[in-house]
């Protein structure tokens, strides 16, 4: 299976310095179980995603484009050309515009399907398919069947990316590639006006407007709607627990019980 | 020392109003290049919240009148029952396409409905575009509602190939999206099916101007509102008027794309190994739970992944990872079991976000018990024993 892994001109989230974001870490490792994958990264400069070479890719293909210029038509020139059955991407960008649209443009112009947030991959039973494994909130999962190609997008659940190695570094190689983009129709871009960010406060759920610090520090701890409380004062044991499994299935948290439906 | 000498004559002759048969003075002009003079009556009638039974005053406030007054929790005559707002032609329509995860509005599906609401402005209706009935739409603020068809199971593209057939038969102004996993998903499907930019992670709205942070973090994009957005989560507080009707809008079914889906499965938690903070069901010992081997059964037995409070883990007795409260982890349960926890603030920090609340505690007045909805004030330990042999009786019973 040919994989291509998706590189990204990153920040650290913390110190704002230039690296490889982790979930594009986390995909190379998935790549890895997958087939050869080559990286590839579109933009002014490879050496920010050189650290990718050391995380378990043996070649970049780096296509310059100006900064700040649209990835996707240079991206898909190349994917094109290159036909591999599997892209993998990190959810969003982090130190660019952030939009997560990348992933999808580039299923839309390949013709492939996305399957967002995968934490495993492998191939399929027969050829031409490939099953994966996407995180759900609430620890859930899903097992999707998918015909190739299909550009997957990694979630932060996915195992570990694998440690640096310098050796594997050194022997990395990027390639530069020169595509002539062909002049797609750019999605019409958004006209807006950028300054520095200013972290405001989050909306504190259910506190009133005007309250006392009580009221608010109770909106904290989430009391407030539990005034009319089932309270049972020293119940029968059994007696608790039946209130107790009755109140669980009310909510929908426990299971019936078996043979009642 | 060299403070300038008063003149009280001249100061007098200056404040003097002219004209008038009677010498008459404005002696407040004085202070007219000043500070200016500070009323406390006026600000505290500013300060005083609004239908509290005794007085209160708002000291937040200053000087200004409160836009609006606090609603009043210990009122006790309830309000007259709000009247359904019905909005007959909608100058355009806002849509919103909630998660809906389970059937029910979460608390950011409620609050897309608090940004459509700023969209639409008074003449605008607000849509939302659901993919099974819901019953709660109209309280939370839809004037209309539209069942998107599509085929059962997981078929994302389907949904998006509907929302975005719909934003062109209905010419929706705005879409508002959750910046959720499946809104996010979704939100951006439909941006590239129907060509638009989208403006994602959105942080602030207003009628004139949205914001959303760019970069990492580090710069805040403003722009007019799109017409494709995603709103990060509480960061904009839920439409909290009058019902609205929710009338449902007849739609025509689209035809569904192809899909290169070939199965699709859904693997329920295994509450054993999911992590804490994802957990829909925690049960958590504290201090008043002795018997370490009967809690981590019952925790098997209601499937649910086991959490302590922090006494627990400081001793060794629970691993750190279990630890629920504001230095362990702070919980996204629906439902949270609380045998033998006080309930000290830095641990309800950790619960403040779980919709329901069960305890088990001997001392009728603990935080935990206050803060439950249902209560139970008896012993820990023989109360996990009954919890088991329930269970155990009831799958006797059917076999
Ligand atoms: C900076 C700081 C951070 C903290 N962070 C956290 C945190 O993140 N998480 C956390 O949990 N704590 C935290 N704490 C500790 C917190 O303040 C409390 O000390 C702790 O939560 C108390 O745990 P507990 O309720 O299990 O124990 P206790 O306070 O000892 O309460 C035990 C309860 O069990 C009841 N009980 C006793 N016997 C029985 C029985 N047989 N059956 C039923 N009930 C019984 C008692 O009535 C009592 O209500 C923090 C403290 C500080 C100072």
């Amino acid at each position: 299976m040919k994989v291509a892994v998706l590189l990204s001109a990153g920040r650290h989230p913390v110190s704002g310095r230039g690296a490889l974001p982790r979930l594009e870490a986390q995909a190379i490792r998935l790549a890895a179980a997958l087939g050869s994958a080559r990286g590839l990264h579109a933009g002014p400069d490879a050496d920010v995603v050189a650290e990718a070479l050391g995380r378990g890719l043996s070649q970049i293909d780096h296509v310059a484009l100006a900064a700040g210029a649209d990835p996707v038509p240079a991206l898909a020139a190349v994917l094109r050309a290159a036909a591999p059955d599997v892209v993998l991407a990190g959810r969003r960008g982090q130190g660019g515009d952030d939009t997560g649209l990348v992933p999808y443009a580039l299923a839309r112009a390949l013709g492939a399907t996305v399957i967002p947030d995968v934490v495993a991959a492998r191939p399929g039973s027969e050829p031409g398919v490939i099953e994966v494994e996407q995180a759900l909130p609430k620890g859930a999962a899903r097992r999707v069947v998918a015909r190739l190609p299909v550009v997957l997008t990694v979630h932060p659940a996915a195992p570990e990316p694998s440690a640096f190695a310098f050796g594997q570094a050194r022997r990395g190689r990027i390639e530069r590639l020169d595509v002539a983009a062909p002049a797609e129709p750019a999605a019409a871009a958004i006209a807006v006006a950028e300054k520095s960010y200013r972290p405001r406060p989050k909306m504190m759920r259910g506190a009133p407007a005007g309250g006392s610090a009580a009221d608010r520090l109770k909106a904290a701890t989430g009391g407030g709607e539990a005034a009319q409380a089932n309270v049972m004062v020293s119940p029968e044991p059994r007696e608790a627990a039946r209130a107790i499994l009755a109140y669980l299935r009310q909510i929908g948290v426990l299971a019936p019980p078996p043979g009642a439906g | 020392m060299t403070r300038a000498r008063r003149d009280p004559r001249a100061e007098r002759a200056a404040a003097a109003l002219p004209g008038a048969a009677r010498a008459r003075f404005d002696l407040f002009a004085r202070c007219a290049g000043g500070r200016p003079r500070r009323d406390p009556r006026m600000e505290a009638a500013a300060q005083r919240v609004d239908g509290a039974a005794r007085l209160r005053l708002d000291r937040a406030q200053t000087g200004r009148p409160a836009a609006a007054p606090a609603p009043s929790r210990a009122e006790p005559a309830a309000p007259p029952a709000p009247k359904t707002i019905v909005m007959a032609a909608p100058a355009f329509l806002v849509a919103v396409v909630p998660d809906l995860a389970a059937g029910r509005l979460s608390p950011h599906d409620r609050q897309l409905f608090g940004a459509a609401r700023t969209l639409a402005g008074a003449d605008g209706g607000v849509i939302a575009l659901a993919g099974a009935e819901g019953a709660e739409l109209g309280p939370a603020g839809a004037d209309r509602t539209a069942r998107l068809a599509g085929p059962e199971g997981y078929a994302p593209d389907a949904r998006a190939a509907a929302i975005a057939s719909t934003m062109a038969a209905l010419n929706l102004r705005h879409v508002i999206f959750p910046e959720t996993p499946d809104g996010g998903d979704l939100a951006r499907r439909v941006a590239v099916l129907a060509g638009e930019p989208l403006f994602a992670d959105v942080e602030m709205v207003s009628a004139a101007a949205l914001m959303r942070p760019a970069q990492g973090r580090r710069v805040e994009q403003r722009a007019a509102p799109a017409r494709l957005i995603t709103l990060a989560a509480d960061a904009v507080a839920p439409y909290a008027g009058a019902p609205r009707e929710a009338r449902d809008e007849p739609l025509e079914p689209s035809a569904a794309p192809a899909s290169a889906i070939l199965a699709a499965e859904r693997i329920p938690a295994d509450p054993a190994r999911t992590p804490l903070a994802l957990a829909d069901f925690v049960v958590s010992a504290g201090n008043g739970v002795t018997d370490l081997e009967t809690f981590r059964a019952v925790a098997a037995a209601l499937g649910g992944t086991p959490g302590a409070s922090r006494v627990l883990c400081d001793a060794g007795l629970m691993p750190r990872e279990a630890q629920v409260g504001a230095s362990g982890t702070v919980l996204s349960a629906t439902c949270y079991l609380a045998l033998g926890i006080a309930g000290a603030p830095q641990h309800l920090q950790g619960v403040a976000g779980c919709e329901h609340v069960v305890a088990v505690n001997t001392d009728l007045h603990a935080a935990m018990i206050e803060r439950a909805g249902l209560a139970i004030v008896q012993d820990a330990q023989v109360v996990m024993p009954a919890l088991i042999e329930e269970l155990a009786r009831e799958r006797g019973a059917f076999a």
